[in-house]
């Protein structure tokens, strides 16, 4: 790797850039916008009900409550996704589970593809949309319900005009705080998938650590914090400005 | 507030969800104490595969890299952390705010990038990958981690003891040492132990950096992981390996209750 450096030069380029184009890089993103996308969607649903059914409790239960949504966090990402591996294996849990009882007779194949990374993702995320989303959702003001339930409005109604709005801002954090992680994530996809679901993290890990192109690699980089900083800022602008709206 | 079908349901659903975050570090955890080649199949408490594990020179390797990796990152990371915390919340200076910004930078970009961003370094400064190459990035990323939980314990700092040690004749270093460090010592201590989880646990920015032969416990069961290779064996070393997380994190969690 050092070799590198001795036959360096340095010259200013686009073409690296212009690689980009032309290569299976757009595809590459384009994928892994959508899993991300899939994934931060899944875990605000799955993520939604669960904070509110622990914001509503009081005192000691809350906090105990709150406690069980940390402590995955204190597991490494990495032994995490090698936890969800020993499951969904050919000789892992389920397959093992569902044969010995003869509900399949041959072993599925629930690892390697695109379900697979998906579910890993929601898998090490999910924390990440609860915690914004549960702070949110505690600092609402409970008799502002009650006042929309007084004024005649029913429990959508008051969903949709008063809790969602004000909760509004815990979405969003929620939203970037899944969202920006799982675009580069590199160890999901990496364990977990297939070709199919080989995504940016990938690409640059095959880059700099197999190929050695750091150059395009670089290139491929700075396109993927470009994007997130876009779409965090006009994400950002949109809750903000929906927050406006809502007072 | 009368409890209808709806909270049930949504009672019963979150205990479900609970079970999904926790059911696969559980079954990792049990199955490695499976006196089975098979994966899945119980057959009966053993430690075996701790005992394999304990008699392969790579692991016990891996594992003392790990922990003193960590430890220096994690000294150097509380008396730089602690210094950047002061500057931070005492002191006003031009271009603060942009440093200061720049300091939740290791916390917030994808890590791949900083990663590569190490490498790209190393590369171009032309510092050989190795060990060296490897503590350098972990210090330069845990700094922020162990600044952020320093600095919240500055905020709330009464002034006025320094004020008092002060008067009565104490210098700045007697001052510091003496009054205002074994009143944040806590805050400090915390930040040093994410420091060290944060190095301990680190798996992309290690690979990015380090030379051949050079190996921590993460990078090995990643070697062992890729290769297809969930076993018994590696549910043992995982098992280890969080264990020892685990126990820092408890400490943590006293520790921010002081």
């Amino acid at each position: 790797m050092i070799d590198i450096l001795r036959h360096f030069r340095f010259e200013v380029t686009l073409s690296y850039y212009a690689d980009f184009v032309s290569s299976v890089a757009p595809r590459v993103f384009g994928r892994s916008l959508l899993v991300a996308l899939a994934t931060t969607a899944a875990c605000l649903l799955l993520g939604y009900p669960m904070s509110y059914y622990i914001a509503v409790k009081s005192g000691r239960r809350r906090e105990t409550l709150m406690l069980l949504v940390i402590i995955p966090f204190w597991v490494s990402f990495l032994l995490r996704t090698y936890a969800l591996m020993t499951i969904l294996d050919v000789n892992g849990i389920i397959n093992v589970t569902l044969l010995s009882l003869g509900l399949i007779s041959q072993p599925l194949n629930l690892m390697y593809n695109m379900q697979a990374v998906i579910l890993g993702m929601i898998y090490n995320y999910l924390p990440f949309m609860i915690l914004p989303l549960y702070a949110s959702m505690e600092k609402l003001d409970k008799s502002l319900l009650e006042a929309a339930g007084s004024l005649g409005a029913g429990p959508t109604k008051s969903f949709l005009h008063v809790t969602l709005p004000l909760t509004m801002s815990g979405i969003g954090a929620g939203s970037i705080l899944v969202f920006v992680p799982s675009v580069g994530e590199f160890i999901i996809p990496q364990l977990l998938g297939g070709t199919e679901s080989f995504m940016i993290g990938n690409l640059i890990w095959t880059l700099f650590l197999k190929a050695r192109n750091l150059w395009f690699g670089s290139a491929v980089s700075i396109i993927l914090i470009a994007l997130v900083v876009l779409l965090v800022g006009l994400y950002m602008k949109y809750i903000t400005k929906g927050e406006e709206m809502a007072i | 507030m009368k409890r209808g079908i709806g909270d049930r349901i949504l009672k019963g659903y979150s205990f479900l969800l609970y079970a999904f975050l926790y059911a696969p570090i559980l079954i990792m955890v049990v199955f490695s104490f499976n006196d089975s080649r098979l994966l899945a199949v119980w057959r009966g408490f053993s430690l075996r595969w701790y005992d394999t594990l304990l008699a392969d020179a790579t692991v016990w390797r891996a594992f003392y890299n790990s922990i003193w990796v960590a430890g220096l990152t994690t000294i150097v990371s509380m008396v730089l952390g602690t210094m950047v915390a002061f500057v931070m919340i005492r002191h006003s200076f031009r271009g603060k705010s942009i440093l200061d910004s720049s300091l939740y930078f290791p916390i917030v970009i994808p890590e791949i990038t900083e990663a590569l961003s190490l490498l790209l370094f190393y590369v171009f400064t032309g510092i050989p990958l190795g060990a060296v190459t490897v503590v350098i990035g972990h210090i330069a990323f845990s700094i922020s981690y162990a600044m952020i939980v320093i600095r919240a314990r500055l905020v709330g700092f009464d002034r006025s003891v320094e004020e008092a040690a002060r008067s009565l004749g104490a210098n700045e270093f007697r001052t510091f040492f003496h009054v205002t460090l074994p009143l944040i010592l806590p805050g400090v201590i915390a930040g040093g132990l994410l420091a060290f989880t944060v190095s301990y646990d680190d798996f992309v920015k290690t690979a990015f950096t380090t030379g051949p032969g050079f190996q921590t416990l993460p990078l090995r069961i990643y070697a062992m992981a890729s290769r297809g290779g969930v076993s018994p064996l590696l549910n043992a070393l995982a098992t280890i390996t969080l264990a020892v997380s685990m126990c820092l994190a408890l400490v943590r969690l006293r520790l921010s209750k002081t």
